[in-house]
C-alpha cells in the first residue's frame, strides 16, 4: 500500500471526527440539553436532507465544476411538489398515487433543470460557479412566483408523508434513506466507468478526455445527479413541514458546499471520498442544531457559517496543495 | 553592413543531467546583421539562447559582447549590457495601451506629485518606437487592437528600450525565440520589415525560428545546429532550404536502431482511410489509406498540418471538409471518446499533461481507457484493474514501488511508460503516435521502438510522427509527406528500399 495515500485518507477522516466530538463537548458543556435523546432525535433526522444534498454535490465539485444554485433549486422543488399536490389533491386517485407522481415529476424537473445547467457549462463553455449562479437567481424567483408564502399540505393527505416520522432504531426514516444514497453513490464513484471518470476529470480534464473518457456526458451526469438530490432533499423538507416554503432552501447551498469541502472534497477536484461527505454533514448540522440549542441569534448564526466554510476552504486547500489523491 | 563584431561566443558546452545539450557550439553576431539560427528539437538552439540572455549559466565556453568578457547571472544584467530576448509567447498585457506596455514598472519616471503624467509618457513611448522604426505605432492605442506582429513589435521596442540606454554604443542584440509562430503570413511580412528597419539602425537580431523559408528571408547568416553541435555556418547566398535541412538531420538510418528486421509487410485490410479531407485553415485535400499492420510515417515541418491531422483521426478535432472512413463505415467524431469506440487513441505530445493523470495511481491510469471492458455488469472488478497493471508493468519494465503509486512520484521516463501501458492495454487496433519518443533518452527510445514493432507484429496499425525526419523513415512501412496543409509525396519505405532524407526534404520545403 502507498503511505502517503492512506495516511492522507486517515488524516481527513480523523480530522472530521475530531472535530465532531469537538463540537459536542462544546456545546454539552454550554447547554447540557443538546445531548438528551429528544434533541438527538431531532439532530439526526434534521440532517437528512442536509445529506441528500451534499451527497449529490460531492460528484460537482470532484470533477472540479461547483452547483450554486442548489439551495435554490431545492427551495423551487420545494414549492413546486406542493403546488403539484395542491392541484391532484381534489381528483378520484388514490391519494398515495398522487404523492408518487408529485414526487417523480418534481424530481424529473430537477433533473431536466440539472441536465440544461449541465449543458450551459459544457457546452457553452460557461464557469459552472456562474451559470449556476445565474441559475440561483432564477430559480430563486420562480420559486417565489409560483407561491410567495407558505402553503400548508391538506390533512387528508398527512397519512401520505408519514413515512417521514418512522424511526429504525434510532435513525429516521429519511436519514436511512440519504446513508443508502451515499452508499449508493459511493460505489458508483469507486466501482464503476462513470465514478472513476469523475475522478479522472477532476484531476487533469484534458488527459481524461484524450484517455477516451466521455468527459461531456459525465460532467453533465454529474449536473442532473445534483439536481435530483436536490429535489429530493426538497421533498423531504415538505415531508417535514407538511408545508412548503419558497425560501426554505436558500440558506442551503452554504451548508451543503461546506459540508462537502469539510469532509475533505478538494474545491479543485479529483480528491475526496464521499464517505467523508457524511462526516462534514454533521459537523454542519452539529454547529446548526448547537446554535440553536444555546439560542445564538440566527443573524449571528450566518456569520458563522461564513466563518466554517472559509476555514474549511482554508483547511482543505493546505491538504490538497500536496496534490496527492484520497481515494 | 558594418564588419564589427557585437557579440561571439566560442566553445559553449552546456549538460543537464548527463546528457550534452551543447557540444562546443560558436556563434559570432557583427553590427546590423540578423542571425538565423536553426536545428531540430533538442539541437540545442533555445538553450544557447538561455545561456545568451543569463538565465542559465554555461557548463564551460566564454561570451564576448563588444570585445570584453561578457557572462550575465540574469536577464536584467543582460539586459543592462544591451541584450534582450522577446520569448515565444507574448508578454504584453492586452488591456493596456502600448505605451504603458513599453513603461510597465516604470511609471515612477514620469510621476509628478504621484500622478502619472501620461503626456510625457506617451511622447517618450512614441519615441522608443521610431528607434525601432515603427512610428506609424500610435502609443495610446490598446494593445489588444493590435495585430500580432505590431504586438510583437512593440515587444521588441520593449526589449530595445531597456537594453539601449544601458549599452555604451546604443547598440543593441536582440534574441528573437520563434517570433513567427503565432503570425499568419501577412503579419510575418510586416514584421520582417520592422527587423529590417531595425537592423538599418545598426541593432542585431538572432533569429530563431522553425520556418526554413523564414529565416532564409530574414537572415544575412544562417548557423545550423545539430544534436548541440555546430552542423554549418553560411551567408544567405550560398543556403537553400534543402542544404540546411540535410544539415539540420544529417545521418543515416541505422537499420538496427529501428529493428528493421521486425518490420512487416501490411495486410491488404483497410482499418482507416481519409477522402479528401480537410479542415479550415490548417489542412485540405488529404486522402490516404491505412492497412492493417502498417506503421504510416507522416513527415512534415511544423505548421505542415500533419499534427492536425492527428487530432481529427483521434476524434479532438472535427474535420471541415471530406470523410474519415474506420473499418468501412463513414464515421465524424466529436470527442475522442467516439473515436476509442473505434478503436483509435492517440499517445498525445505533451504526454505529461494530456497522456497521464498524475494524481491517480498507476493502475488507475493503466486502466483509463479501458475501464469498461474491466467491469461486469457495470462493476469495475479491482481485481481485474491490479492484476492488468501488474502485467504492463511487467511487460513494459516500469519502475515503481507498486501498481498503488501515485505516477507523479514515478520518473518522467516511467510515466511516459504508463501512457503506453494504457493504449496497448485499450487494445485500440490503430494507434496514433504523436512525437513517441520527445524527451526520451537514447535507450528508451530503442525501448520504445521495440514497442511499437511488437504492436504491430500483434495486427495493430500505426500511424507516426516522428520527432526526427530519420525516425519516421527508419519506422514506418510508407511515409507521406506534407507541406502548408497539402500532401505533397507518398513513399514508401520497405526495409530494404528505405527512402533517403533528402528526397523527402524535398516535399517537405
Amino acid at each position: 500500500m502507498n503511505k502517503l495515500k492512506t495516511n492522507k485518507a486517515y488524516f481527513a477522516t480523523y480530522f472530521s471526527m475530531a472535530v465532531i466530538i469537538c463540537l459536542v463537548l462544546i456545546f454539552t458543556i454550554m447547554e447540557k440539553s443538546f445531548i438528551n435523546s429528544s434533541n438527538i432525535n431531532n439532530l439526526l433526522s434534521d440532517t437528512a436532507p442536509l445529506m441528500i444534498m451534499a451527497a449529490g454535490m460531492t460528484p460537482v465539485i470532484l470533477i472540479g465544476s461547483i452547483d450554486l444554485s442548489v439551495g435554490a433549486m431545492c427551495s423551487v422543488s420545494n414549492v413546486l411538489v406542493v403546488s403539484f399536490i395542491m392541484k391532484f389533491k381534489d381528483t378520484i386517485y388514490a391519494d398515495w398515487f398522487i404523492m408518487l407522481v408529485t414526487f417523480v415529476t418534481t424530481l424529473v424537473f430537477a433533473v431536466i433543470a440539472g441536465i440544461i445547467l449541465g449543458l450551459i457549462h459544457v457546452k457553452l463553455k460557461v464557469p459552472s460557479f456562474i451559470a449556476s449562479l445565474a441559475f440561483m437567481s432564477i430559480w430563486n424567483s420562480a420559486a417565489l412566483l409560483i407561491s410567495n408564502s407558505p402553503i400548508s399540505i391538506p390533512k387528508k393527505l398527512w397519512g401520505t408523508i408519514d413515512w417521514y416520522k418512522i424511526s429504525i432504531g434510532p435513525l429516521g426514516y429519511p436519514l436511512v434513506i440519504a446513508f443508502l444514497i451515499i452508499i449508493g453513490y459511493y460505489v458508483i464513484l469507486t466501482r464503476t466507468s462513470l465514478g472513476r471518470g469523475i475522478y479522472a476529470i477532476g484531476a487533469n480534464e484534458r488527459a481524461a478526455r484524450m484517455s477516451g473518457i466521455a468527459v461531456d456526458r459525465i460532467k453533465i451526469t454529474a449536473f442532473a445527479v445534483n439536481g435530483f438530490c436536490a429535489a429530493l432533499g426538497a421533498i423531504f423538507l415538505m415531508a417535514k413541514a407538511k408545508s412548503c416554503a419558497p425560501t426554505v432552501g436558500d440558506s442551503f447551498t452554504l451548508m451543503v458546499i461546506s459540508a462537502v469541502v469539510l469532509g475533505g472534497t478538494a474545491l479543485i477536484g479529483g480528491s475526496g471520498n464521499i464517505l467523508n461527505t457524511i462526516l462534514g454533514v454533521f459537523i454542519v448540522s452539529i454547529i446548526k442544531n448547537g446554535m440553536n440549542i444555546v439560542s445564538i441569534n440566527v443573524y449571528w448564526q450566518k456569520v458563522v457559517f461564513g466563518v466554517v466554510v472559509l476555514i474549511a476552504i482554508a483547511i482543505n486547500t493546505d491538504r490538497s496543495s500536496r496534490s496527492f489523491i484520497v481515494k | 553592413m558594418s564588419k564589427n563584431i557585437l557579440f561571439s561566443a566560442k566553445n559553449i558546452v552546456k549538460s543537464f543531467h548527463g546528457t550534452q545539450a551543447l557540444k562546443e557550439v560558436d556563434l559570432d553576431v557583427y553590427e546590423g546583421e540578423v542571425v538565423g539560427l536553426v536545428g531540430e528539437n533538442g539541437a540545442g538552439k533555445s538553450t544557447l539562447m538561455k545561456i545568451i540572455i543569463g538565465v542559465q549559466p554555461q557548463g564551460s565556453g566564454e561570451m564576448y559582447l563588444r570585445g570584453k568578457p561578457f557572462q550575465p547571472h540574469d536577464p536584467l544584467e543582460a539586459n543592462a549590457e544591451g541584450i534582450g530576448m522577446v520569448y515565444q509567447e507574448q508578454s504584453l498585457i492586452t488591456t493596456l495601451s502600448v505605451g504603458q506596455n513599453l513603461f510597465f514598472g516604470h511609471e515612477k519616471e514620469f510621476m509628478q506629485m504621484g500622478i502619472v503624467n501620461w503626456k510625457k509618457m506617451y511622447a517618450e513611448a512614441a519615441a522608443v518606437l521610431s528607434e525601432v522604426g515603427c512610428e506609424d505605432i500610435n502609443p495610446r492605442k490598446k494593445v489588444i487592437d493590435l495585430n500580432f506582429a505590431t504586438r510583437q513589435m512593440v515587444e521588441i521596442a520593449k526589449v530595445v528600450n531597456v537594453t539601449k540606454e544601458a549599452s555604451t554604443d546604443g547598440k543593441c542584440l536582440i534574441l528573437l525565440d520563434e517570433p513567427t509562430s503565432v503570425l499568419n503570413e501577412t503579419e510575418v511580412k510586416r514584421l520582417f520589415q520592422e527587423i529590417r528597419k531595425l537592423t538599418a539602425k545598426g541593432h542585431s537580431v538572432i533569429f530563431v525560428s522553425h520556418r526554413l523559408d523564414e529565416v532564409l528571408e530574414i537572415s544575412d547568416r544562417i548557423y545550423v545546429y545539430k544534436d548541440g553541435e555546430n552542423a554549418g555556418n553560411m551567408n544567405v547566398a550560398d543556403a537553400t532550404e534543402a542544404i540546411l535541412y540535410e544539415r539540420m538531420v544529417g545521418h543515416e538510418t541505422n537499420s538496427e536502431y529501428y529493428h528493421l528486421d521486425k518490420q512487416v509487410i501490411p495486410k491488404e485490410e483497410v482499418v482507416l482511410e481519409a477522402k479528401d479531407l480537410g479542415c479550415r485553415g490548417k489542412f485540405k485535400h488529404v486522402n490516404f489509406q491505412l492497412h492493417k499492420g502498417e506503421i504510416l510515417g507522416f513527415c512534415g515541418v511544423v505548421g505542415s498540418g500533419k499534427e492536425e491531422i492527428c487530432s481529427v483521426f483521434c476524434g479532438d478535432e472535427s474535420p471541415d471538409f471530406g470523410e474519415l472512413i474506420v473499418k468501412g463505415r463513414k464515421t465524424k467524431y466529436s470527442a475522442p471518446y467516439q473515436a476509442l469506440n473505434d478503436g483509435i487513441l492517440m499517445i498525445p505530445m505533451e504526454r505529461m499533461v494530456e497522456g497521464v493523470i498524475r494524481g491517480l495511481s498507476v493502475e488507475d491510469n493503466i486502466a483509463l481507457s479501458n475501464a469498461g471492458r474491466l467491469s461486469k455488469r457495470g462493476m469495475i472488478s479491482r481485481k481485474r484493474v491490479s492484476e492488468q497493471a501488474v502485467e504492463w508493468i511487467r511487460r513494459l519494465r516500469i519502475k515503481t514501488s507498486g501498481k498503488e503509486e501515485l505516477v507523479i512520484q514515478l520518473s518522467g521516463g516511467n510515466q511516459q511508460k504508463v501512457v503506453f501501458a494504457r493504449v496497448l492495454a485499450s487494445e485500440s487496433d490503430v494507434v496514433i503516435l504523436n512525437h513517441p519518443t520527445r524527451g526520451v533518452d537514447v535507450g528508451a527510445k530503442e525501448e520504445i521502438y521495440g514497442l511499437i514493432r511488437d504492436m504491430v507484429a500483434e495486427g495493430k496499425s500505426v500511424i507516426l510522427l516522428g520527432d526526427t525526419l530519420d525516425e519516421c523513415i527508419g519506422m514506418s512501412n510508407r511515409v507521406l509527406i506534407m507541406r502548408d496543409g497539402l500532401v505533397t509525396g507518398e513513399l514508401d519505405a520497405a526495409v530494404d528500399a528505405k527512402p533517403s532524407q533528402v528526397s523527402i526534404i524535398s516535399m517537405m520545403v
